[in-house]
């Protein structure tokens, strides 16, 4: 049984102070840094042999998918990065949650994050392929492990910061641990799970690339690999340039949506 | 219903950063049991907040006994109104009635639905806390504590911080529910009037935390402000109030602020 309410329309205060010229608002700022590098990367192209200009990087670009060579090398990657990426956050939120909660887990859990966070990712992939050779298992691997501490220390953070009038209540009232976990303290750290989600993608991203670079035959980072070692740098660039771009929109559009959604509790007073 | 027993309980924070240690409650003894509106009154600091925490388990005592059972001799289920709201924000009217609720039955999210109306928030079952007022917050804490269908409800000053025609509506509501639930009740408040129309029995806490004085409260229900018996027996505990404002003087504790007018 829901009762109907009408508060979701929000009308415009007719007060409201006239809007800024098209040239300060943030969509031209943003769209200006965009023309800006295309400028700068069409002179250094002009100026250095060695850099490809873009009209070459395009052509590249429209070969390999007439190849047929991205989805299937995209894929490839796409599964190991959100496979490890999903278990470094599993992992991540569940230890965060446990350093928060209970001093014992922080002092075991302490030290191990603290040398996770200061490996960095290329350690990983040598270490992963010399254990588990060529294959998924090494990236996947990579990405969980670099990516794991920061989440695990952005959620301890989080939950330490967790009101402590709410948790009375939630004991003067015997909610169950379970459910106090669930509705009281996974939300409240929910922008620190973002914030180390955020993180975790861009540091995930990066280790599976290099992971794939050293020690698989096929992927995103293979395929880059071998357009560099064939000396074709326009090849190597349009890689480049295709995951910058996948890097962009999955933090711009899916990160940032699931951010105002998590928050919609707050952007509706 | 539930039967409380307090017998001689002490309370001192310890002293941090070189002050010394602060006894808050000093040897407190009562007894309260069944469909009874017992109100604690004291001024400001005198550790009235203190004891309702250590009623509810939330806060820890120094020595002495703490016996809380319900009818069937098992722990008792409590509600608590604190002098906040807290409420999750991230959770609709009617979510934050559900967190403390023991199961999801259909049966319990009525009875949920049914104080919310009793307190007047039929209709904003899915907003969220930020979009009600001070007021309507309060009243979701109070309708949450009665939902639960508590042994033992405790309230800390839950009218305090709203203004006063405001806090004489809900004043008015509370007597309603409770004449028509006799739930246990133990009340925290400064305001003498408020004690008088609510209780069958007051409490009086002076600073230090010891009890002062035990009076019972027996006029018909419901009182109003306006009944001149009601107002005599205002007049009478406010007299001995103002007789325990004479003892503060020879007690070294912080001065209580916010007490008797
Ligand atoms: N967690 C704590 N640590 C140390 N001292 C505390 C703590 N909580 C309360 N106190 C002290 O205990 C005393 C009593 O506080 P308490 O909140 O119980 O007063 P109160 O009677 O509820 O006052 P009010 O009417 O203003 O709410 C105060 O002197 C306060 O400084
Ligand atoms: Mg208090």
């Amino acid at each position: 049984m829901s009762t109907a309410v009408q508060r979701r329309e929000t009308s415009a205060p007719t007060g409201e102070p006239a809007p800024p010229p098209w040239y300060a608002t943030d969509l031209a700022a943003r769209l200006s840094s965009y023309v800006f590098g295309l400028l700068l990367w069409i002179v250094l192209a002009m100026a250095f042999e060695r850099v490809p200009g873009p009209d070459e990087v395009v052509v590249r670009l429209v070969q390999e998918f007439q190849l047929g060579q991205v989805f299937g090398h995209f894929g490839t990657t796409m599964f190991r990065f959100g496979l490890g990426l999903l278990v470094a956050a599993v992992g991540g939120i569940a230890i965060g949650v446990l350093m928060g909660l209970s001093p014992i887990s922080r002092a075991f859990f302490e030290s191990p994050v603290l040398v996770g966070l200061s490996i960095p990712a290329i350690i990983w992939a040598f270490l992963t392929v010399m254990w588990f050779g060529f294959g998924w298992k090494a990236p996947v691997t990579t990405v969980a492990l670099s990516a794991l501490p920061f989440v695990a220390v952005n959620v301890a953070k989080g939950v330490l910061g967790v009101s402590r009038d709410l948790r009375d209540m939630s004991r003067a009232y015997g909610v169950s641990r379970a459910r106090r976990i669930r509705e009281l303290v996974l939300p409240a750290v929910t922008g620190y799970i973002i914030a180390g989600v955020r993180f975790a993608v861009i540091i995930g991203w990066n280790a599976v690339l290099l992971s794939e670079w050293f020690g698989a035959t096929d992927g995103v980072g293979f395929r880059s690999r071998y357009w560099y070692d064939a000396n074709r740098f326009g090849g190597f660039a349009a890689w480049v340039v295709l995951f910058v771009v996948f890097i962009v929109i999955l933090d711009r559009v899916i990160l940032e949506r699931a951010s105002r959604r998590a928050f919609r509790w707050r952007d509706e007073s | 219903m539930a039967r409380l027993t307090v017998d001689d309980l002490c309370k001192t924070f310890p002293g941090s950063g070189g002050r010394p240690p602060n006894r808050v409650l000093d040897n407190v003894s009562f007894d309260m049991q069944g469909q009874v509106f017992v109100s604690l009154v004291g001024p400001s600091g005198c550790g009235k907040s203190t004891l309702l925490n250590i009623v509810s388990g939330v806060e820890t005592y120094t020595s002495g006994q703490l016996d809380l059972t319900n009818d069937e001799g098992r722990p008792a289920r409590l509600g608590y109104v604190f002098q906040d709201p807290r409420l999750l924000p991230w959770r609709t009217v009617v979510q934050n009635m559900l967190y403390v609720q023991d199961d999801n039955s259909s049966q319990t999210r009525d009875r949920a639905l049914r104080y919310l109306d009793m307190v007047g928030l039929a209709n904003n079952t899915d907003y969220f806390p930020t979009q009600l007022s001070g007021g309507m917050q309060q009243r979701v804490g109070i309708a949450r504590a009665f939902s639960v269908e508590p042994d033992l409800l405790l309230m800390d000053e839950p009218f305090s911080h709203l203004d006063a025609i405001t806090a004489r509506g809900l004043r008015e509501n509370l007597q309603e529910i409770w004449i028509e639930s006799r739930k246990t009740v133990l009340f925290v408040t400064h305001d003498v009037m408020e004690a008088v129309q609510l209780s069958d029995r007051i409490i009086m806490l002076q600073p230090g935390g010891r009890i002062f004085d035990d009076i019972t409260i027996d006029l018909p229900r419901p009182r109003h402000q306006s009944d001149p018996k009601v107002a005599t027996m205002q007049a009478e505990v406010l007299g001995r109030l103002e007789s325990m404002t004479g003892v503060n003087d020879d007690v070294s504790q912080a001065a209580p602020t916010g007490g008797a007018p």
